[in-house]
């Protein structure tokens, strides 16, 4: 029954006609299919559908008037004797010695001109090349014009060359005719090595069962019904099987008429080409898969590398130098002005990293130029989690996708890691870590440190004048009083006492502000950072990502028939 | 000749029979003499095929099991048999393509429809055994063939062999109406080698259409291999070709140098009405036959040229068997040394890491600094004092002391590096293998990545190691001047501080980049466990650390390796099977020469001309 049913379907399958802008446009999908994918998978599984591309483009350039339809079969079943039989003709030689034919003949019905450039295509040689002039003959073969027969040699001789032949025409014709015969209608070498292999081109496949004089009347439709049966075992159910009879005209009746229907429909090519895109497709689905294409590198995995590239690139130094450089600097401008020189003596902590002195501080510009910043090497354990963290990223990202791409996302993601350590330093080199500028209240602190200390100096000048003035037994100063306390004296103690007082009060202030910066430096740097990952690591896998779902929507575009 | 109450005391097994080989040498001294050890060491070179296994998929693997298990057939089905009973009946095997006419020509040989013939491809598919009455015994004991089952009635069983007797065949002589080599049927032509490799004589069927076909043209070169005897029939040939065909087919004989085969040309006709080809066109064939029928000598000639050639074939075909157990010796060594080299690589990141005290900067230095700075250290020193303060600390902030955390940090950054060499070992030994065939084989995805547990494992190594480094120092502080010096300080701190000392500097020279970022603390606590320890304890426990360290993580490591290496130890065959399988051949070929078996002359020839 399900049999029935498949006769049927392909039946109707069999009068669908082949659109040729729909044939381009799925050709088209495969090209844009192979250039999403160029250089991310193993070449060897794409060989087919570059072939594929490159036969389909030529043959649809060339003639699409004649239809190439090519008679193959096994040494001695009888092709040579058929092609001969359908052009009426001795064109090729037929003999008892096996193998016969070695080489491939032609016969075209109508003007040799058109077809030359199509025999050219399939290597035909000129001399083994026939026309088959319609105007000998009358009307009967006008049925047919258009028609290039190719004779084949056999597949299956001791002769290797033969078969090679036979293998390199059969992907280019359009229509195969396959001649058995009753002796070896049931070789494995015809079954599994060529008619199986088939069994997506069913449109454009025929076969013949010649020699069908040797059967008697009442074997033949038992060996037809055994042969049938095989090539329903080969996945080529309903295919058109005919007996022929090379030394009957009458026993040709059947093959011809489904030769001129194949000539009149002008189909045979666009079929043939779309069982090879049919083909190609169902062997590249396994690349392709049916799994979405995920959006992006996930959050987690993206944290993981983030942390993972700021300890490489040394931020936790970094941040660590610009707190103890905040403190360095802001004491130095609002320390205690009588013991500020001290701090001069101890070198600024980011200076030591070769990262950007105080502002004002503009030190050799020969040094300000190299980039290369003295950041401690990333440690090996830092390494090993770098390299955890980028491998997580990639495999995630790929989690989903069929299994030939990880392997490209993940060597996508390790792309320029050799680039990473160098773009990590200028980073860091280049960002601002935001002491540049010296806060406000630095200055008006130092400013009143400077005031205090001034009250402090006026007082002991005065205080060491009336010394000076009492010991030479010149008249003393008349000291204004504050209260009990004389003037001078209030300066100097009490801008001393301010002077300390201030410095103890500042100390928290900076420590506090010192924090900040260093968050605020953390920030900055693990945003650069980020963004360095973004640019080395992450840009790289979503170009893949991105080719995956290009690939796949290709490969949905080119299997819509 | 054929004594039965011999035979019945044969069960058949190989070990029995090479037993039995002296009364067969007494009986027929000319025959069998120095033949008692050919038994013995074919047995031996049959043990010797089974023992070994090809289990890496090799290039060579897949032609080495399948000529193991064709060697151990022919043992079985023929060698052993034959050899034990010389005197049997000739065995002929009819063999060729399908649709050749195999069944009707044997059919017309006995005169008797024994096997089915028919247009429907493949006709044959259970093997057909034609005998006279009188050999029916020999063959039904099954000693012959002994994997395929006597039956009496046709069958479609391909394991079966049906026995048909036939008053016409003369005694002496059995026909075998074996299935085709090249049909579509997948067991015909699995069985048909089977059954021409137990052949006396092959009897090959070609047809004038088929004659040039490559698969019976590989089939007939490996006979010629096996010096097989062989006799050639050229069938269904019109008429009006015969003399063309049959010299081009004689011109192909002589080219593969089989020119000695007789060849025997029957024409296409029609078969009579009890499916026999017509008696003047099988006549020069059945005459052929009878004449070697009659002759004893004869018949002696081809069974000791086909069993001398079988057993003279033994010995390149054990030779490729012994290169590819050898071969697959060699490649089980390649894939472990990529795995090794892999693993190497991956604790000499782990050893470096370790040299240089790179391992101390960023976290632990940090947390060092922490440590020292806030003068824990010197706290934490005394030990209860440190431990009470420790909880009121981690009580009031919520957060670990910094002595835990310092120990934190060791612990998470060598965790970190052992997972990552570990990641990048398994990576690259999957890699390496991928590139080999074999390799490929027995990969499966999870392999690309370290082991699940692999963090517990490395977190109680880590432990561990620290366990034992606080053990080494209360060892170490065993003498008496030490422990008074190092009374006052707690030993779990110090044991702490020579954990630092191992990822410092071995000399304790800081470099000038650990002087640049800060590192001068860490040569400070240098120099404090330096006055607490002298100078040399120091060195010495910081080595005997780093020692212990670097024995863990290979032994952690190596786990890690033999996840790999378990799959090629269970695939690896025995490292002498190669050569084992040459003593053997060597054996039998020894034996083969001594038995004088390659005496006879073989085929009548001469009939070639009569034939036509």
């Amino acid at each position: 029954m399900t049999n029935i049913a498949g006769r049927v379907r392909e039946a109707f399958r069999g009068d669908q006609r082949v659109d040729p802008d729909a044939l381009i446009a799925r050709l088209d999908a495969v090209r844009r299919f192979l250039t999403a994918v160029d250089g991310l998978l193993p070449d060897a599984e794409l060989v087919p559908a570059h072939t594929l591309v490159e036969r389909a483009g030529t043959r649809l350039a060339l003639s699409r008037d004649h239809t190439v339809v090519a008679l193959a079969g096994a040494t001695g079943s009888g092709k040579s004797s058929l092609f001969n039989a359908l052009a009426q003709l001795e064109l090729s030689p037929v003999g008892v010695r096996r193998p016969t034919t070695g080489v491939t003949h032609a016969c075209v019905w109508g003007p040799l001109e058109g077809a030359n450039r199509l025999l050219d295509w399939t290597g035909v040689l000129p001399r083994h090349r026939f026309v088959r002039e319609s105007a000998l003959d009358g009307d009967d073969e006008t049925a047919l014009h258009g028609l290039i027969l190719l004779d084949l040699p056999d597949f299956d001789s001791v002769q290797r060359s033969h078969r090679l032949e036979v293998d390199r025409l059969l992907g280019l014709v359009d229509q195969v005719v396959w001649v058995v015969d009753p002796q070896k209608y049931a070789d494995r070498v015809i079954h599994d090595s060529y008619l199986r292999e088939f069994h997506r081109h069913r449109d454009v496949t025929v076969v013949v069962l010649n020699q069908a004089d040797r059967l008697s009347p009442t074997e033949l439709p038992r060996v037809l019904d055994d042969l049938r049966r095989l090539l329903d075992s080969d996945g080529l159910t309903g295919v058109p099987l005919l007996a022929t009879t090379a030394i009957d005209p009458a026993g040709m009746v059947g093959l011809r008429a489904a030769l001129e229907r194949t000539v009149a429909e002008r189909q045979a090519a666009l079929r043939r080409l779309a069982g090879d895109v049919d083909s190609v497709v169902a062997g590249l689905d396994e690349l392709v898969g049916s799994a979405r294409p995920a959006g992006g590198p996930d959050d987690t995995a993206v944290g993981a590398l983030n942390r993972a590239l700021a300890g490489t690139a040394g931020v936790p130094a970094v941040t660590e130098a610009v707190e103890k450089a905040y403190r360095h600097r802001a004491g130095a401008a609002t320390g205690w002005p009588l013991v500020r020189g001290w701090r001069r003596l101890r070198p600024d902590p980011l200076r030591r990293l070769h990262l950007p002195g105080p502002s004002g501080d503009k030190a050799d510009p020969a040094e300000s130029l190299v980039a290369a910043t003295s950041v401690p090497d990333p440690t090996a354990a830092q390494r090993s989690a770098l390299g955890l963290a980028i491998r997580a990223v990639a495999d995630r990202a790929a989690a989903d996708l069929p299994a030939a791409w990880p392997a490209a996302v993940t060597s996508a993601a390790r792309s320029r890691l050799g680039d990473l350590p160098d773009a990590l330093d200028q980073t860091i080199a280049g960002t601002d870590l935001g002491l540049g500028r010296r806060p406000l209240w630095w200055r008006i602190v130092g400013g009143v440190q400077w005031l205090v200390t001034l009250a402090a100096v006026v007082g002991l000048g005065w205080l060491v004048l009336g010394y000076a003035l009492r010991a030479l037994g010149l008249p003393a100063l008349d000291n204004p009083m504050v209260g009990q306390v004389p003037l001078p004296t209030l300066l100097l103690l009490g801008g001393l006492l301010a002077g300390l007082l201030v410095a103890a009060l500042t100390r928290p202030v900076v420590r506090w502000a010192a924090r900040r910066a260093r968050s605020r430096a953390e920030q900055r740097l693990t945003a650069q950072v980020a963004r360095v990952g973004e640019e080395y690591v992450l840009a790289p896998v979503r170009i893949v990502l991105a080719s995956y779902a290009q690939a796949r929507d290709a490969l949905r575009d080119a299997a819509r028939r | 000749m054929t004594t039965h109450g011999d035979s019945a005391t044969r069960s058949g097994a190989p070990a029995v029979a090479a037993r039995t080989g002296p009364p067969d040498a007494a009986e027929e001294p000319p025959a069998t003499t120095g033949d008692d050890s050919l038994p013995g060491a074919l047995s031996g070179l049959r043990a010797a095929i089974g023992a070994t296994r090809y289990p890496l998929a090799l290039p060579s693997a897949a032609s080495a099991r399948h000529t193991a298990s064709a060697l151990t057939d022919q043992l079985d089905d023929y060698l052993l048999p034959r050899l034990a009973r010389l005197d049997a009946p000739l065995l002929v095997v009819v063999g060729g393509s399908t649709g050749a006419g195999k069944s009707t020509l044997v059919n017309s040989l006995v005169k008797a429809r024994v096997s089915a013939a028919g247009v429907l491809r493949p006709t044959t598919r259970s093997p057909v055994l034609v005998c006279n009455p009188a050999d029916a015994s020999w063959f039904r004991q099954g000693d012959l063939l002994p994997g395929l089952t006597r039956t009496t009635e046709p069958s479609d069983d391909p394991r079966s062999l049906h026995l048909v007797t036939a008053p016409a065949l003369p005694p002496g002589l059995a026909f075998l109406d074996a299935p085709d080599i090249d049909s579509v049927v997948d067991a015909n032509r699995a069985l048909a080698s089977q059954l021409l490799a137990a052949a006396d004589l092959w009897l090959f069927v070609t047809t004038a259409a088929r004659y040039a076909d490559a698969v019976p043209w590989e089939l007939l070169r490996s006979a010629r291999a096996r010096g097989a005897v062989i006799a050639m029939v050229l069938d269904r040939v019109p008429a009006e070709a015969s003399d063309e065909i049959a010299a081009h087919l004689a011109e192909m004989l002589a080219a593969q140098d089989l020119g000695r085969a007789p060849l025997f040309v029957l024409p296409e006709t029609w078969v009579d009405g009890q499916g026999l080809l017509p008696e003047g066109v099988t006549a020069a064939l059945s005459d052929w036959f009878a004449r070697l029928a009659a002759d004893a000598d004869a018949r002696a000639a081809v069974v000791r040229q086909t069993l001398d050639g079988a057993l003279a074939a033994l010995h390149p075909a054990v030779e490729e068997l012994a290169d590819a157990a050898d071969e697959q010796v060699t490649a089980a060594d390649g894939l472990d040394e990529r795995v090794r080299a892999a693993y190497r690589g991956a604790e000499r990141t782990v050893e470096q890491g370790l040299q240089d005290g790179r391992l101390l900067r960023g976290e632990v230095l940090a947390r060092w600094q922490e440590f020292v700075g806030t003068g824990e250290f010197f706290r934490t020193l005394e030990a209860r004092i440190g431990r009470l303060r420790d909880r009121v600390v981690a009580a009031v902030t919520g957060r670990p002391a910094p002595a835990a955390e310092l120990r934190n940090a060791i612990e998470s950054q060598l965790i970190t590096l052992l997972r990552g060499v570990a990641s990048e070992a398994a990576e690259s030994a999957y890699t390496g293998w991928k590139a080999h065939p074999a390799g490929a084989d027995l990969l499966e995805p999870g392999l690309a990545y370290p082991s699940d547990d692999l963090p517990e494992r490395a977190e109680r190594m880590v432990r561990d190691w620290q366990r034992a480094v606080l053990e080494l120092v209360r060892v170490e502080g065993g003498d008496k001047r030490f422990v008074a010096r190092t009374a006052a300080y707690a030993v779990n701190a110090t044991g702490l501080a020579v954990m630092i000392a191992v990822f410092a500097s071995t000399a304790f020279i800081p470099t000038g980049l650990e002087l640049a970022t800060g590192a001068g603390t860490t040569v400070a606590a240098q120099a404090v466990l330096q006055a607490i320890f002298g100078d040399q304890a120091v060195r010495t426990l910081a080595a005997k650390a780093r020692v212990d360290l670097v024995a863990r993580v290979r032994t952690l490591l190596d786990a890690e390796a033999d996840r790999f290496l378990a799959r090629t130890t269970e695939a690896r065959p025995a490292e002498a099977a190669g050569d084992a399988l040459r003593r053997a051949a060597g054996r039998v070929e020894l034996a083969r020469h001594r038995s004088g078996l390659a005496t006879g002359d073989g085929l009548p020839v001469g009939d070639e001309e009569g034939s036509r």
